[in-house]
Protein backbone atom coordinates (compact mmCIF):
# COMPACT_ATOMS: atom_id res chain seq x y z
CA UNK A 1 0.00 0.00 0.00
CA UNK A 2 2.96 1.98 1.04
CA UNK A 3 4.38 1.57 -2.52
CA UNK A 4 0.91 2.71 -4.11
CA UNK A 5 1.38 6.23 -2.68
CA UNK A 6 4.89 6.53 -3.53
CA UNK A 7 3.91 5.62 -6.84
CA UNK A 8 0.51 7.65 -6.99
CA UNK A 9 3.06 10.31 -6.32
CA UNK A 10 4.67 10.24 -10.05
CA UNK A 11 1.72 9.87 -11.85
CA UNK A 12 0.84 13.57 -12.50
CA UNK A 13 2.55 13.37 -15.89
CA UNK A 14 -0.67 11.45 -17.23
CA UNK A 15 -2.81 13.99 -16.59
CA UNK A 16 -1.97 16.38 -19.17
CA UNK A 17 -2.65 13.83 -22.06
CA UNK A 18 -5.28 12.94 -19.95
CA UNK A 19 -6.29 16.49 -20.18
CA UNK A 20 -6.12 16.65 -23.81
CA UNK A 21 -8.00 13.54 -24.01
CA UNK A 22 -10.90 15.18 -22.15
CA UNK A 23 -10.93 18.04 -24.13
CA UNK A 24 -11.29 16.10 -27.13
CA UNK A 25 -13.97 14.03 -26.21
CA UNK A 26 -15.92 17.26 -25.25
CA UNK A 27 -15.40 19.20 -28.24
CA UNK A 28 -16.49 16.25 -30.29
CA UNK A 29 -19.04 14.31 -28.12
CA UNK A 30 -21.10 17.18 -26.69
CA UNK A 31 -23.29 17.33 -29.85
CA UNK A 32 -24.05 13.88 -30.72
CA UNK A 33 -24.91 13.51 -26.93
CA UNK A 34 -27.15 16.28 -27.05
CA UNK A 35 -28.34 14.90 -30.45
CA UNK A 36 -28.90 11.31 -28.69
CA UNK A 37 -30.65 12.47 -25.89
CA UNK A 38 -33.14 15.22 -27.49
CA UNK A 39 -34.02 11.93 -30.20
CA UNK A 40 -34.68 9.76 -26.70
CA UNK A 41 -36.70 12.17 -25.32
CA UNK A 42 -38.93 12.15 -28.22
CA UNK A 43 -39.23 8.72 -28.31
CA UNK A 44 -40.42 8.78 -24.61
CA UNK A 45 -43.29 10.96 -25.34
CA UNK A 46 -44.28 9.45 -28.34
CA UNK A 47 -47.03 8.18 -26.54
CA UNK A 48 -47.91 11.11 -24.47
CA UNK A 49 -50.86 13.39 -26.01
CA UNK A 50 -49.32 17.01 -25.38
CA UNK A 51 -49.12 20.40 -27.74
CA UNK A 52 -46.21 22.72 -28.78
CA UNK A 53 -43.90 20.08 -27.28
CA UNK A 54 -40.29 21.94 -27.45
CA UNK A 55 -37.25 19.35 -26.46
CA UNK A 56 -33.65 21.64 -26.32
CA UNK A 57 -30.80 19.68 -24.47
CA UNK A 58 -27.67 21.41 -23.60
CA UNK A 59 -25.45 19.04 -22.43
CA UNK A 60 -27.30 16.42 -20.18
CA UNK A 61 -29.75 18.81 -19.30
CA UNK A 62 -33.35 18.67 -20.66
CA UNK A 63 -35.38 21.71 -21.27
CA UNK A 64 -38.76 20.27 -22.01
CA UNK A 65 -41.86 22.85 -22.95
CA UNK A 66 -45.29 21.49 -23.68
CA UNK A 67 -48.96 22.07 -23.31
CA UNK A 68 -50.83 19.10 -21.67
CA UNK A 69 -54.02 18.17 -21.31
CA UNK A 70 -54.11 17.16 -17.79
CA UNK A 71 -52.58 17.66 -14.91
CA UNK A 72 -51.79 13.44 -14.71
CA UNK A 73 -50.27 13.94 -18.24
CA UNK A 74 -48.27 16.69 -17.57
CA UNK A 75 -46.56 15.01 -14.55
CA UNK A 76 -46.17 11.78 -16.11
CA UNK A 77 -44.76 13.33 -19.52
CA UNK A 78 -41.90 15.01 -17.13
CA UNK A 79 -41.29 11.50 -15.49
CA UNK A 80 -40.89 10.05 -18.84
CA UNK A 81 -38.33 12.93 -19.66
CA UNK A 82 -36.70 12.38 -16.62
CA UNK A 83 -36.71 8.44 -16.77
CA UNK A 84 -34.72 8.30 -20.19
CA UNK A 85 -30.96 7.39 -19.50
CA UNK A 86 -28.07 9.77 -19.50
CA UNK A 87 -30.84 12.41 -19.05
CA UNK A 88 -29.41 14.37 -15.48
CA UNK A 89 -31.48 17.06 -15.23
CA UNK A 90 -35.52 18.49 -16.90
CA UNK A 91 -36.13 21.94 -16.93
CA UNK A 92 -40.01 21.70 -16.45
CA UNK A 93 -41.34 24.26 -18.54
CA UNK A 94 -44.58 22.44 -19.03
CA UNK A 95 -48.06 23.70 -18.34
CA UNK A 96 -51.57 23.23 -18.55
CA UNK A 97 -53.59 23.56 -22.14
CA UNK A 98 -55.93 26.44 -20.73
CA UNK A 99 -59.60 25.88 -19.75
CA UNK A 100 -62.43 27.17 -21.97
CA UNK A 101 -65.69 28.25 -20.31
CA UNK A 102 -67.66 27.98 -22.15
CA UNK A 103 -66.23 25.32 -24.53
CA UNK A 104 -66.82 26.92 -28.00
CA UNK A 105 -66.50 25.78 -31.42
CA UNK A 106 -67.77 27.06 -34.73
CA UNK A 107 -67.39 26.09 -38.26
CA UNK A 108 -68.64 29.03 -40.56
CA UNK A 109 -68.89 28.79 -44.15
CA UNK A 110 -68.35 31.70 -46.99
CA UNK A 111 -68.43 31.16 -50.56
CA UNK A 112 -65.07 30.25 -50.81
CA UNK A 113 -64.09 27.94 -47.29
CA UNK A 114 -65.25 26.79 -44.04
CA UNK A 115 -63.58 28.28 -41.00
CA UNK A 116 -63.03 25.68 -37.96
CA UNK A 117 -62.85 28.26 -35.17
CA UNK A 118 -63.08 28.12 -31.09
CA UNK A 119 -61.43 25.30 -29.02
CA UNK A 120 -60.42 21.27 -29.64
CA UNK A 121 -60.09 19.12 -26.62
CA UNK A 122 -57.24 17.35 -28.12
CA UNK A 123 -55.15 17.88 -31.39
CA UNK A 124 -56.19 14.26 -32.24
CA UNK A 125 -60.00 15.11 -32.48
CA UNK A 126 -58.58 18.52 -33.78
CA UNK A 127 -57.25 16.69 -36.79
CA UNK A 128 -60.25 14.17 -37.21
CA UNK A 129 -62.27 17.81 -37.64
CA UNK A 130 -60.30 19.35 -40.23
CA UNK A 131 -60.63 15.91 -41.86
CA UNK A 132 -63.60 15.19 -41.98
CA UNK A 133 -64.32 18.91 -43.29
CA UNK A 134 -62.12 18.21 -46.43
CA UNK A 135 -64.19 14.96 -46.59
CA UNK A 136 -67.57 16.31 -46.13
CA UNK A 137 -66.91 19.81 -48.17
CA UNK A 138 -64.59 18.26 -51.20
CA UNK A 139 -62.70 20.81 -53.12
CA UNK A 140 -64.20 23.87 -50.68
CA UNK A 141 -60.82 25.54 -48.83
CA UNK A 142 -60.94 24.30 -44.84
CA UNK A 143 -59.43 27.49 -42.98
CA UNK A 144 -58.24 25.84 -39.37
CA UNK A 145 -58.61 28.37 -36.91
CA UNK A 146 -58.90 25.76 -33.46
CA UNK A 147 -57.09 26.49 -30.28
CA UNK A 148 -56.50 23.81 -28.06
CA UNK A 149 -58.57 23.74 -25.25
CA UNK A 150 -59.66 22.29 -22.09
CA UNK A 151 -63.04 21.51 -20.46
CA UNK A 152 -64.97 20.28 -23.31
CA UNK A 153 -68.28 18.67 -22.85
CA UNK A 154 -68.44 14.68 -22.66
CA UNK A 155 -69.01 13.50 -26.83
CA UNK A 156 -67.73 16.68 -28.25
CA UNK A 157 -65.83 14.63 -31.15
CA UNK A 158 -69.35 12.84 -32.66
CA UNK A 159 -71.27 16.28 -31.87
CA UNK A 160 -68.83 18.59 -33.93
CA UNK A 161 -68.14 15.45 -36.90
CA UNK A 162 -72.21 15.48 -36.93
CA UNK A 163 -72.02 19.48 -37.34
CA UNK A 164 -69.47 19.56 -40.05
CA UNK A 165 -71.85 17.11 -42.01
CA UNK A 166 -74.34 19.84 -41.88
CA UNK A 167 -72.21 22.70 -43.10
CA UNK A 168 -72.01 20.67 -45.99
CA UNK A 169 -75.15 21.53 -46.89
CA UNK A 170 -74.86 25.24 -46.21
CA UNK A 171 -74.69 27.45 -48.85
CA UNK A 172 -73.45 29.93 -46.06
CA UNK A 173 -73.77 30.48 -42.18
CA UNK A 174 -72.19 29.22 -39.11
CA UNK A 175 -72.65 26.51 -36.95
CA UNK A 176 -71.95 27.19 -33.02
CA UNK A 177 -71.38 24.45 -30.26
CA UNK A 178 -71.24 26.37 -26.98
CA UNK A 179 -70.75 23.87 -23.81
CA UNK A 180 -73.81 21.77 -24.94
CA UNK A 181 -75.48 24.00 -26.91
CA UNK A 182 -75.65 24.27 -30.74
CA UNK A 183 -76.90 26.81 -32.35
CA UNK A 184 -76.92 27.20 -36.37
CA UNK A 185 -77.26 30.38 -38.57
CA UNK A 186 -77.20 30.93 -42.38
CA UNK A 187 -78.83 29.96 -45.52
CA UNK A 188 -78.99 26.09 -46.94
CA UNK A 189 -77.41 25.27 -50.01
CA UNK A 190 -81.04 23.45 -51.78
CA UNK A 191 -84.51 23.35 -51.28
CA UNK A 192 -85.23 20.80 -48.74
CA UNK A 193 -81.65 21.61 -46.88
CA UNK A 194 -83.43 23.13 -44.18
CA UNK A 195 -85.70 20.26 -43.96
CA UNK A 196 -81.82 17.97 -44.20
CA UNK A 197 -80.03 19.67 -41.58
CA UNK A 198 -83.49 19.52 -38.87
CA UNK A 199 -83.24 15.39 -39.27
CA UNK A 200 -79.11 15.31 -39.13
CA UNK A 201 -79.14 16.94 -35.50
CA UNK A 202 -81.85 14.06 -34.53
CA UNK A 203 -78.57 12.84 -33.83
CA UNK A 204 -77.01 14.71 -31.97
CA UNK A 205 -74.85 12.38 -29.20
CA UNK A 206 -76.96 12.30 -25.83
CA UNK A 207 -76.66 15.71 -23.50
CA UNK A 208 -76.31 17.90 -26.50
CA UNK A 209 -79.04 20.39 -27.44
CA UNK A 210 -80.11 22.80 -30.48
CA UNK A 211 -79.87 26.25 -29.15
CA UNK A 212 -81.36 27.71 -32.00
CA UNK A 213 -81.72 27.12 -35.45
CA UNK A 214 -82.08 29.98 -37.97
CA UNK A 215 -81.30 28.17 -40.95
CA UNK A 216 -83.14 29.80 -43.99
CA UNK A 217 -83.80 27.86 -47.32
CA UNK A 218 -83.85 29.09 -50.71
CA UNK A 219 -87.19 30.47 -51.45
CA UNK A 220 -89.29 28.12 -53.39
CA UNK A 221 -90.47 28.72 -56.54
CA UNK A 222 -93.04 27.56 -58.89
CA UNK A 223 -93.60 29.37 -62.13
CA UNK A 224 -95.95 29.24 -64.63
CA UNK A 225 -95.97 31.12 -68.06
CA UNK A 226 -98.42 30.98 -70.48
CA UNK A 227 -97.01 32.20 -73.98
CA UNK A 228 -99.38 32.99 -76.43
CA UNK A 229 -97.43 33.37 -79.56
CA UNK A 230 -95.62 29.81 -79.47
CA UNK A 231 -99.43 28.83 -77.60
CA UNK A 232 -97.77 26.90 -74.71
CA UNK A 233 -97.98 26.86 -70.96
CA UNK A 234 -94.56 26.44 -69.09
CA UNK A 235 -94.16 25.03 -65.95
CA UNK A 236 -90.77 25.79 -64.24
CA UNK A 237 -89.33 25.29 -60.49
CA UNK A 238 -90.56 23.21 -57.79
CA UNK A 239 -93.51 20.98 -56.26
CA UNK A 240 -93.70 19.39 -53.62
CA UNK A 241 -93.98 15.60 -54.48
CA UNK A 242 -95.03 13.10 -57.62
CA UNK A 243 -98.56 13.52 -56.73
CA UNK A 244 -98.76 17.21 -56.81
CA UNK A 245 -97.02 17.13 -59.94
CA UNK A 246 -99.31 15.11 -61.15
CA UNK A 247 -102.31 16.86 -60.35
CA UNK A 248 -100.82 20.40 -60.78
CA UNK A 249 -99.90 18.82 -64.69
CA UNK A 250 -103.46 17.29 -65.08
CA UNK A 251 -105.32 20.78 -63.93
CA UNK A 252 -103.18 22.96 -66.24
CA UNK A 253 -104.82 20.37 -69.44
CA UNK A 254 -107.84 20.93 -68.56
CA UNK A 255 -107.36 24.64 -67.72
CA UNK A 256 -105.33 25.46 -70.80
CA UNK A 257 -107.28 24.10 -73.23
CA UNK A 258 -105.85 25.39 -76.22
CA UNK A 259 -101.93 25.33 -74.86
CA UNK A 260 -99.24 22.82 -74.88
CA UNK A 261 -98.24 22.18 -71.54
CA UNK A 262 -94.15 22.16 -71.03
CA UNK A 263 -93.61 20.54 -67.67
CA UNK A 264 -90.60 21.79 -66.23
CA UNK A 265 -91.01 20.82 -62.53
CA UNK A 266 -89.30 19.24 -60.18
CA UNK A 267 -90.20 17.61 -56.85
CA UNK A 268 -88.10 18.51 -53.66
CA UNK A 269 -89.50 19.15 -49.91
CA UNK A 270 -89.56 22.64 -48.44
CA UNK A 271 -93.34 24.05 -50.00
CA UNK A 272 -95.01 26.06 -47.73
CA UNK A 273 -97.99 24.42 -46.06
CA UNK A 274 -101.33 24.84 -48.80
CA UNK A 275 -99.52 24.74 -51.38
CA UNK A 276 -101.02 23.08 -53.70
CA UNK A 277 -104.51 24.78 -52.32
CA UNK A 278 -103.00 27.93 -53.69
CA UNK A 279 -101.37 27.11 -57.17
CA UNK A 280 -104.56 25.50 -58.22
CA UNK A 281 -106.58 28.37 -58.14
CA UNK A 282 -103.63 30.95 -59.14
CA UNK A 283 -103.21 28.41 -62.24
CA UNK A 284 -107.22 28.70 -62.99
CA UNK A 285 -106.53 32.45 -62.75
CA UNK A 286 -103.60 32.85 -65.47
CA UNK A 287 -105.85 30.09 -67.85
CA UNK A 288 -108.49 33.21 -67.95
CA UNK A 289 -105.48 35.82 -69.26
CA UNK A 290 -104.61 36.09 -73.07
CA UNK A 291 -100.65 36.35 -71.96
CA UNK A 292 -99.77 35.97 -68.38
CA UNK A 293 -97.07 34.69 -65.49
CA UNK A 294 -97.37 33.04 -62.93
CA UNK A 295 -94.67 33.21 -59.58
CA UNK A 296 -94.66 31.42 -56.52
CA UNK A 297 -92.03 32.35 -54.24
CA UNK A 298 -92.07 30.51 -50.64
CA UNK A 299 -96.07 31.82 -49.52
CA UNK A 300 -96.12 34.88 -51.59
CA UNK A 301 -97.76 34.71 -55.08
CA UNK A 302 -97.39 37.47 -58.47
CA UNK A 303 -99.94 37.06 -60.87
CA UNK A 304 -99.34 39.26 -63.79
CA UNK A 305 -100.78 39.28 -67.24
CA UNK A 306 -103.77 40.83 -69.58
CA UNK A 307 -107.04 39.95 -69.00
CA UNK A 308 -109.55 39.61 -72.04
CA UNK A 309 -112.21 42.34 -70.85
CA UNK A 310 -112.75 44.40 -67.77
CA UNK A 311 -114.95 42.18 -65.89
CA UNK A 312 -112.80 39.01 -66.06
CA UNK A 313 -109.71 41.47 -64.89
CA UNK A 314 -112.22 42.34 -61.71
CA UNK A 315 -113.13 38.81 -61.25
CA UNK A 316 -109.71 37.77 -60.93
CA UNK A 317 -108.42 40.45 -58.64
CA UNK A 318 -111.33 39.89 -56.35
CA UNK A 319 -111.52 35.96 -56.53
CA UNK A 320 -107.56 34.36 -56.29
CA UNK A 321 -107.15 35.39 -52.72
CA UNK A 322 -110.77 34.23 -51.30
CA UNK A 323 -109.88 30.67 -51.26
CA UNK A 324 -106.29 31.43 -50.49
CA UNK A 325 -104.79 29.02 -47.27
CA UNK A 326 -103.64 30.65 -44.52
CA UNK A 327 -100.93 33.22 -44.27
CA UNK A 328 -100.43 33.36 -48.21
CA UNK A 329 -100.14 36.44 -49.75
CA UNK A 330 -101.61 37.11 -52.92
CA UNK A 331 -100.60 40.26 -55.62
CA UNK A 332 -102.56 40.73 -58.79
CA UNK A 333 -101.04 42.63 -61.72
CA UNK A 334 -103.79 43.25 -63.92
CA UNK A 335 -104.48 44.59 -66.68
CA UNK A 336 -106.69 44.39 -69.65
CA UNK A 337 -105.65 42.96 -73.07
CA UNK A 338 -106.48 45.99 -75.79
CA UNK A 339 -109.65 45.29 -77.76
CA UNK A 340 -109.54 43.19 -80.70
CA UNK A 341 -110.98 44.65 -83.68
CA UNK A 342 -115.05 44.11 -84.75
CA UNK A 343 -115.46 41.27 -86.86
CA UNK A 344 -119.07 40.57 -89.12
CA UNK A 345 -121.12 37.82 -88.41
CA UNK A 346 -120.05 35.08 -90.61
CA UNK A 347 -116.23 35.51 -88.75
CA UNK A 348 -117.58 35.56 -85.56
CA UNK A 349 -119.39 32.24 -86.15
CA UNK A 350 -115.74 31.21 -87.44
CA UNK A 351 -114.31 31.95 -84.50
CA UNK A 352 -116.62 30.33 -81.89
CA UNK A 353 -116.81 26.91 -83.78
CA UNK A 354 -112.80 27.47 -83.31
CA UNK A 355 -112.59 27.85 -80.21
CA UNK A 356 -115.03 25.15 -79.24
CA UNK A 357 -113.12 22.61 -81.93
CA UNK A 358 -110.29 22.86 -79.28
CA UNK A 359 -112.32 22.83 -76.07
CA UNK A 360 -115.62 21.74 -74.51
CA UNK A 361 -117.20 23.69 -71.89
CA UNK A 362 -117.00 21.50 -68.81
CA UNK A 363 -119.83 20.93 -66.40
CA UNK A 364 -119.83 18.87 -63.07
CA UNK A 365 -121.13 15.33 -64.19
CA UNK A 366 -125.05 15.40 -63.72
CA UNK A 367 -125.27 18.65 -63.40
CA UNK A 368 -125.59 22.19 -65.18
CA UNK A 369 -122.77 23.75 -62.97
CA UNK A 370 -120.45 24.90 -64.95
CA UNK A 371 -116.41 23.58 -63.89
CA UNK A 372 -114.32 26.33 -62.73
CA UNK A 373 -111.84 24.93 -65.12
CA UNK A 374 -113.46 25.92 -67.99
CA UNK A 375 -113.15 29.86 -67.31
CA UNK A 376 -110.34 30.08 -69.40
CA UNK A 377 -112.21 28.83 -72.91
CA UNK A 378 -115.62 30.99 -71.33
CA UNK A 379 -113.31 34.05 -71.29
CA UNK A 380 -112.22 33.73 -74.94
CA UNK A 381 -115.85 33.02 -76.14
CA UNK A 382 -117.22 36.12 -74.36
CA UNK A 383 -114.06 38.24 -76.00
CA UNK A 384 -115.33 37.09 -79.19
CA UNK A 385 -119.05 37.85 -78.57
CA UNK A 386 -117.80 41.37 -77.55
CA UNK A 387 -116.16 41.61 -81.39
CA UNK A 388 -119.21 41.40 -83.14
CA UNK A 389 -121.83 43.22 -80.55
CA UNK A 390 -124.50 43.20 -83.70
CA UNK A 391 -124.67 39.33 -84.01
CA UNK A 392 -127.68 37.31 -82.14
CA UNK A 393 -126.56 33.89 -80.71
CA UNK A 394 -127.78 30.85 -80.11
CA UNK A 395 -126.37 28.83 -77.37
CA UNK A 396 -127.15 25.15 -77.80
CA UNK A 397 -127.25 22.82 -75.51
CA UNK A 398 -126.47 18.86 -76.12
CA UNK A 399 -125.75 15.60 -74.55
CA UNK A 400 -125.23 12.17 -75.18
CA UNK A 401 -127.48 9.73 -75.34
CA UNK A 402 -127.14 7.77 -72.29
CA UNK A 403 -130.12 7.88 -69.61
CA UNK A 404 -133.59 8.98 -70.29
CA UNK A 405 -134.14 11.66 -72.70
CA UNK A 406 -136.71 14.12 -70.65
CA UNK A 407 -133.64 13.95 -68.77
CA UNK A 408 -131.19 15.14 -71.40
CA UNK A 409 -133.13 17.03 -73.21
CA UNK A 410 -133.73 19.40 -69.18
CA UNK A 411 -130.15 18.41 -68.75
CA UNK A 412 -129.45 20.57 -72.25
CA UNK A 413 -131.83 23.12 -70.99
CA UNK A 414 -129.91 24.14 -68.01
CA UNK A 415 -126.55 23.64 -69.35
CA UNK A 416 -127.30 26.57 -72.16
CA UNK A 417 -128.86 28.32 -69.67
CA UNK A 418 -126.08 28.17 -67.17
CA UNK A 419 -123.70 29.53 -70.34
CA UNK A 420 -126.00 32.20 -70.97
CA UNK A 421 -126.26 33.41 -67.53
CA UNK A 422 -121.98 33.13 -67.28
CA UNK A 423 -122.02 35.93 -70.34
CA UNK A 424 -124.92 37.87 -69.04
CA UNK A 425 -123.11 38.32 -65.97
CA UNK A 426 -120.15 39.24 -67.68
CA UNK A 427 -121.67 42.66 -68.99
CA UNK A 428 -123.29 40.82 -72.32
CA UNK A 429 -126.25 41.91 -73.33
CA UNK A 430 -129.24 39.05 -72.50
CA UNK A 431 -131.06 39.89 -75.72
CA UNK A 432 -128.53 38.91 -77.91
CA UNK A 433 -128.83 35.07 -76.67
CA UNK A 434 -131.10 32.62 -76.60
CA UNK A 435 -130.24 29.59 -74.56
CA UNK A 436 -131.78 26.08 -76.30
CA UNK A 437 -131.65 22.56 -75.12
CA UNK A 438 -131.58 19.36 -77.93
CA UNK A 439 -131.42 16.50 -75.53
CA UNK A 440 -129.65 13.74 -77.41
CA UNK A 441 -130.63 14.80 -80.43
CA UNK A 442 -128.34 16.22 -82.10
CA UNK A 443 -125.49 13.74 -82.18
CA UNK A 444 -121.73 14.49 -83.98
CA UNK A 445 -120.32 11.29 -83.36
CA UNK A 446 -121.69 7.96 -81.93
CA UNK A 447 -122.81 6.97 -78.78
CA UNK A 448 -121.31 4.07 -78.77
CA UNK A 449 -118.16 4.97 -77.57
CA UNK A 450 -117.11 6.87 -75.00
CA UNK A 451 -114.90 8.95 -77.07
CA UNK A 452 -118.04 9.37 -79.08
CA UNK A 453 -119.91 10.35 -75.73
CA UNK A 454 -117.83 13.00 -74.57
CA UNK A 455 -118.02 14.91 -78.36
CA UNK A 456 -121.70 14.69 -78.11
CA UNK A 457 -121.48 16.39 -75.25
CA UNK A 458 -121.32 19.73 -76.02
CA UNK A 459 -122.24 23.91 -76.14
CA UNK A 460 -122.67 25.16 -79.67
CA UNK A 461 -122.74 28.75 -80.25
CA UNK A 462 -124.25 29.37 -83.11
CA UNK A 463 -124.73 33.09 -84.83
CA UNK A 464 -128.29 34.08 -86.27
CA UNK B 1 -24.54 5.70 -15.56
CA UNK B 2 -24.04 3.10 -18.15
CA UNK B 3 -25.52 4.92 -20.19
CA UNK B 4 -22.41 7.44 -20.54
CA UNK B 5 -19.94 4.67 -20.30
CA UNK B 6 -21.45 3.04 -23.24
CA UNK B 7 -21.84 6.73 -24.78
CA UNK B 8 -18.18 7.35 -24.39
CA UNK B 9 -16.34 3.91 -24.22
CA UNK B 10 -13.60 4.76 -26.89
CA UNK B 11 -12.64 7.64 -24.74
CA UNK B 12 -13.07 5.69 -21.04
CA UNK B 13 -10.87 2.65 -22.61
CA UNK B 14 -8.08 5.24 -23.90
CA UNK B 15 -8.18 7.02 -20.25
CA UNK B 16 -7.78 3.48 -18.80
CA UNK B 17 -4.66 3.07 -21.66
CA UNK B 18 -2.86 5.98 -20.51
CA UNK B 19 -3.32 5.80 -16.58
CA UNK B 20 -1.49 2.23 -17.33
CA UNK B 21 0.79 3.53 -19.13
CA UNK B 22 1.68 6.20 -16.76
CA UNK B 23 1.11 4.27 -13.57
CA UNK B 24 3.83 1.13 -15.56
CA UNK B 25 6.11 4.27 -15.47
CA UNK B 26 5.45 5.81 -12.26
CA UNK B 27 7.64 3.01 -10.45
CA UNK B 28 11.16 2.76 -12.04
CA UNK B 29 10.51 6.65 -12.34
CA UNK B 30 13.11 8.67 -11.35
CA UNK B 31 11.72 12.51 -11.70
CA UNK B 32 9.59 14.94 -9.64
CA UNK B 33 7.31 13.84 -7.31
CA UNK B 34 4.20 15.68 -6.38
CA UNK B 35 4.63 16.88 -2.64
CA UNK B 36 2.38 15.35 -0.27
CA UNK B 37 1.00 18.64 0.45
CA UNK B 38 0.18 19.30 -2.98
CA UNK B 39 -1.58 16.23 -3.73
CA UNK B 40 -3.81 16.88 -0.59
CA UNK B 41 -4.89 19.79 -2.29
CA UNK B 42 -5.61 18.15 -5.73
CA UNK B 43 -7.33 15.16 -3.59
CA UNK B 44 -9.43 18.24 -1.85
CA UNK B 45 -10.32 19.67 -5.41
CA UNK B 46 -10.65 16.69 -6.91
CA UNK B 47 -13.50 15.85 -3.76
CA UNK B 48 -15.29 19.09 -4.75
CA UNK B 49 -15.51 18.35 -8.44
CA UNK B 50 -16.85 15.69 -7.25
CA UNK B 51 -19.58 17.10 -5.41
CA UNK B 52 -20.37 19.33 -7.65
CA UNK B 53 -20.89 16.86 -10.39
CA UNK B 54 -23.23 14.62 -7.31
CA UNK B 55 -24.90 17.84 -6.84
CA UNK B 56 -25.42 18.74 -9.64
CA UNK B 57 -24.82 22.14 -9.34
CA UNK B 58 -23.25 23.27 -12.62
CA UNK B 59 -26.06 23.49 -15.37
CA UNK B 60 -26.03 22.43 -19.47
CA UNK B 61 -22.67 21.94 -20.93
CA UNK B 62 -20.04 22.68 -18.29
CA UNK B 63 -21.77 20.27 -16.08
CA UNK B 64 -21.84 17.50 -18.99
CA UNK B 65 -17.83 18.24 -19.26
CA UNK B 66 -17.50 17.51 -15.85
CA UNK B 67 -18.94 14.43 -15.41
CA UNK B 68 -17.08 13.42 -18.52
CA UNK B 69 -13.75 14.86 -17.12
CA UNK B 70 -14.48 12.70 -13.81
CA UNK B 71 -15.04 9.80 -15.39
CA UNK B 72 -11.62 9.92 -17.52
CA UNK B 73 -9.57 10.68 -14.18
CA UNK B 74 -11.44 7.61 -12.34
CA UNK B 75 -10.48 5.36 -15.63
CA UNK B 76 -7.37 6.89 -15.37
CA UNK B 77 -6.62 5.98 -11.62
CA UNK B 78 -7.77 2.61 -12.63
CA UNK B 79 -5.11 2.46 -14.78
CA UNK B 80 -2.53 3.70 -13.26
CA UNK B 81 -3.27 1.53 -10.35
CA UNK B 82 -3.15 -1.39 -12.08
CA UNK B 83 -0.17 -0.24 -14.33
CA UNK B 84 2.02 0.42 -11.08
CA UNK B 85 0.55 -2.75 -9.49
CA UNK B 86 1.94 -4.85 -12.67
CA UNK B 87 5.23 -3.23 -13.11
CA UNK B 88 5.81 -3.67 -9.17
CA UNK B 89 5.13 -7.47 -9.95
CA UNK B 90 7.03 -7.65 -12.89
CA UNK B 91 10.45 -5.86 -10.98
CA UNK B 92 10.12 -7.60 -7.86
CA UNK B 93 10.03 -11.01 -9.17
CA UNK B 94 13.18 -11.34 -10.51
CA UNK B 95 14.45 -10.53 -7.14
CA UNK B 96 12.55 -12.33 -4.86
CA UNK B 97 13.65 -15.73 -6.76
CA UNK B 98 16.99 -14.77 -6.54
Amino acid sequence: MHGLFRWSSKWWPGTIPLAILWGIAAWSNTVPLETDLAARSTTALKDTVLDKTQITVDGRDVNFAADAFSEDGRRNAVAAVEAVPGVRLVNDETRLVPEAKPFVWSAERDVVRVTLGGSAPLPASKSKLVEAAHAALGNVEVADQMNLSRGAPPRFDAAALLLIEQIAKLKDGKITISDNKVSLSGMARELGGREAIATGLKNLPEGFSVAADDIKAPPYVFQAYKDPVAVTLTLTGYVPDDKVHAALVASAGRKFFNEKVVDNLKASVGAAGGFAAAVGPALGALSRLSTGTLVVSDRELKLSGDAFYDAAAVQIRAGLGKDFPQGWQFKADISVKPAAAPVDATVCQQLFSDLLGRGNIRFLPGQAAIDPDSAGLLDRLIETALRCPSANIEIAGHTDADGEDGFNQALSEKRAQAVMDYLVKAGLPADRFTAVGYGSTQPIASNETDEGKAHNRRIEFVVR
Amino acid sequence: MSYLAMFHWGWLLGALLLGFVAGWISVVQRGRSVSKVTARWLALLVAALLAAALARVIPGRPGYWLDLGLMLFALYLVGCTIGSWLRHWAVSRPTSAA
